[in-house]
């Protein structure tokens, strides 16, 4: 839902700097010179919110303020005054009329969102609208851990990504850091003393800027209590110590909604590349999978009609795998795109002794596959499904 | 309802350099330094700019009043070399923008920092009991001008140092009543 705001000021300079600070908020700006056009406005379009100053020509905002509260079809509008006019007397008596809240200028344009973000749920616009984040995309990590060793694992774990690990150790330095730098996602150590992973976790609840970040939570594997608080509060996920360093990124990458296609495919030359890892953990299966029949209908889409489906990195054969490349090879054909298999001498050797799979035939490396696609225009031999 | 001549100068010189460092601090993100204060006697000591050369320069002036138990005017004269600084600033324009816009945007903002101004300066004399309202802005711009007070107005000029330039706050104020 797009919220909409309207701010009522007989100066173009606070229009344009409300405009300028909800700019990277999904919301429209409704605006107003005087208190005659503000209830002219919110009579027509019925805003979210109003920001109204109250020195203003024609009509000022305290006369605004009570006609609206004083109308059955607008009371209900909620008003934040945005004014020079302060002194607790003035305040009171125009707080008395029914106002949310009171920003007496001069302003940040931090503290005007975040008292927004309070009354209506401001939700900021993708810089990517278009395109997902991908994994090789850079993104920020914040780890909250008192214990150092554990940030220097993380970050150790997570060196081969783009993502920058940031550590900090206390939840004050990690208030600061959100503050100069929201991060992409949090991962917070219940281990915090006096429960202040709690109370961080509300804190960057009910900023603006963190509002919708995920925060992972790091708990020690046999302390259940802990994770069954965690969960009930609303942590994205609870990450068990020992670390699965795996398990993180891939849960981190699932957290961050990034496009994680790029690990199983890629576009080289004239054909469509399906690669699969050393270890396919379940869920680096049903990664791999998700993204299946999208990315072979991108490829027909795009003019290619050719899938090397490489498996020479695998270590071991087991039912998932046989199961995706199965369903791998039945996309093809119902795609009518031409496949090769590459493989590795072990796994080579392990097809030959499943039933299934024994008739597969492989290519030793990805030019053989990519050059004899190009030939012949029928696919390898293949067992049935 | 006290008289605005119980107004002391030092509750004067305190707010007006509360209200100048809070707004240009938060709006314009610069710090402002008190440099010279002062009364000014009754042969009207012009231009409140000081010397000449400084008045030559072309300013703009926001100007809003205070009405209530305390009544008055404030005049924030800024040189126009900064004003339009203080203007891209506050809008998030750069030159060529503002350019563009024309000198209406720049009378706008230098219209609403010193609304803001003059706004944080009257609040604290609500807070210390003189209950006032705010007037609407009004803009001056030119050179080598001076305004004069009514002969029942005091009259009290204040130079600031923002980042090399100066800002001038000058605060006629009616007495008695």
């Amino acid at each position: 839902m797009r919220y909409k705001i309207l701010t009522v000021d007989d100066s173009k300079t606070v229009r344009i700097i409300v405009r300028k600070a909800f700019k990277a908020f999904d919301c429209e700006i409704l605006e107003a010179g005087n208190g005659v056009e503000g209830l002219a406005i919110a009579a027509k379009e019925t805003p979210d919110l109003i920001l109204l100053d109250v020195t203003m020509p024609v009509m000022d905002g305290v006369e605004m303020l009570t006609k609206l509260k004083s109308d059955p079809a607008l009371k209900a509008i909620p008003v934040m005054m945005l004014t020079a006019e302060g002194g607790r007397d003035h305040v009171l008596k125009i707080a008395k009329i029914g106002v949310r809240d009171y920003l007496v200028k001069p302003f940040k344009e931090d503290v005007l969102i975040e008292k927004s973000g309070r009354i209506i749920d401001l939700k900021p616009l993708s810089e990517w609208p278009a395109k997902a984040k991908s994994i090789f995309d850079p993104a920020t990590i914040l780890i909250v851990e008192d214990k150092p060793a554990i940030i220097q694992q993380i970050q150790d774990g997570l060196r081969h990504t783009p993502w920058k690990v940031h550590g900090v150790v206390a939840q004050g330095e990690a208030i600061d850091f959100c503050a100069r730098t929201p991060p992409d996602l949090i991962i917070v150590s219940l281990s915090l003393p006096e429960e202040s992973a709690f109370a961080l976790f509300r804190l960057v609840r009910t900023n603006i800027k963190t509002k919708y970040t995920p925060v992972f939570a790091l708990v020690v594997k046999t302390e259940t209590g802990q994770q069954q608080q965690a969960q009930t509060v609303g942590f994205s996920a609870i990450i068990t110590k020992p670390i699965d360093l795996g398990e993180l990124e891939t849960k981190m990458a699932k957290a961050m909604n990034l496009d994680t296609s790029q690990r199983y495919y890629a576009f080289e030359g004239d054909s469509l590349i399906m690669r699969l890892p050393e270890n396919c953990a379940p869920s680096v299966l049903a990664e791999s999978a998700n993204y299946l029949k999208p990315k072979f209908a991108e490829a027909v889409d795009a003019g290619t009609n050719k899938v090397v489906i490489d498996i020479q990195q695998l270590r071991s054969l087991h039912m998932g795998v046989i199961k995706l490349l199965f369903q791998a090879m039945q996309t093809c054909r119902e795609l009518a795109m031409q496949f090769a298999l590459v493989g590795n001498a072990h796994i080579i050797s392990e097809c030959k002794g499943f039933e299934d799979t024994r008739n597969w035939t492989f290519y030793d490396s990805l030019e053989d596959a990519k050059a004899n696609l190009g030939k012949s225009p029928a696919a390898p031999q293949l067992a049935t499904a | 309802m006290p008289a605005t001549e119980e107004i002391t100068e030092t509750l004067i010189r305190d707010n007006i350099t509360r209200a100048v460092s809070d707004v240009f601090k938060t709006m314009l993100g610069r710090e402002v330094s008190l440099t010279s204060a002062g009364e000014v006697a009754d042969d009207h000591t012009w231009p409140p700019l000081g010397n000449p050369a400084e008045a030559a320069k072309p300013h703009v002036v926001g100007t809003v009043g205070f009405l209530g138990d305390a009544n008055g005017l404030v005049y924030l004269y800024l040189d126009l070399d900064f004003a339009r600084m203080a203007t891209c600033h506050l809008l998030g324009m750069n030159e060529a923008e503002l350019e563009e816009t024309g000198d209406e945007v720049i009378n706008d903002a230098i219209g609403e920092i010193t609304n803001m101004t003059v706004g944080s300066f009257k609040n604290g004399l609500c807070d210390a009991g003189y209950p006032c309202k705010l007037t609407i802005p009004s803009i001056l711009r030119g050179s080598n001008f001076c305004i004069e007070p009514i002969s029942s107005a005091t009259r009290q000029i204040y130079h600031f140092n923002c980042a090399g330039h100066r800002v001038v706050a000058d605060i006629l104020m009616k007495v008695g009543e």
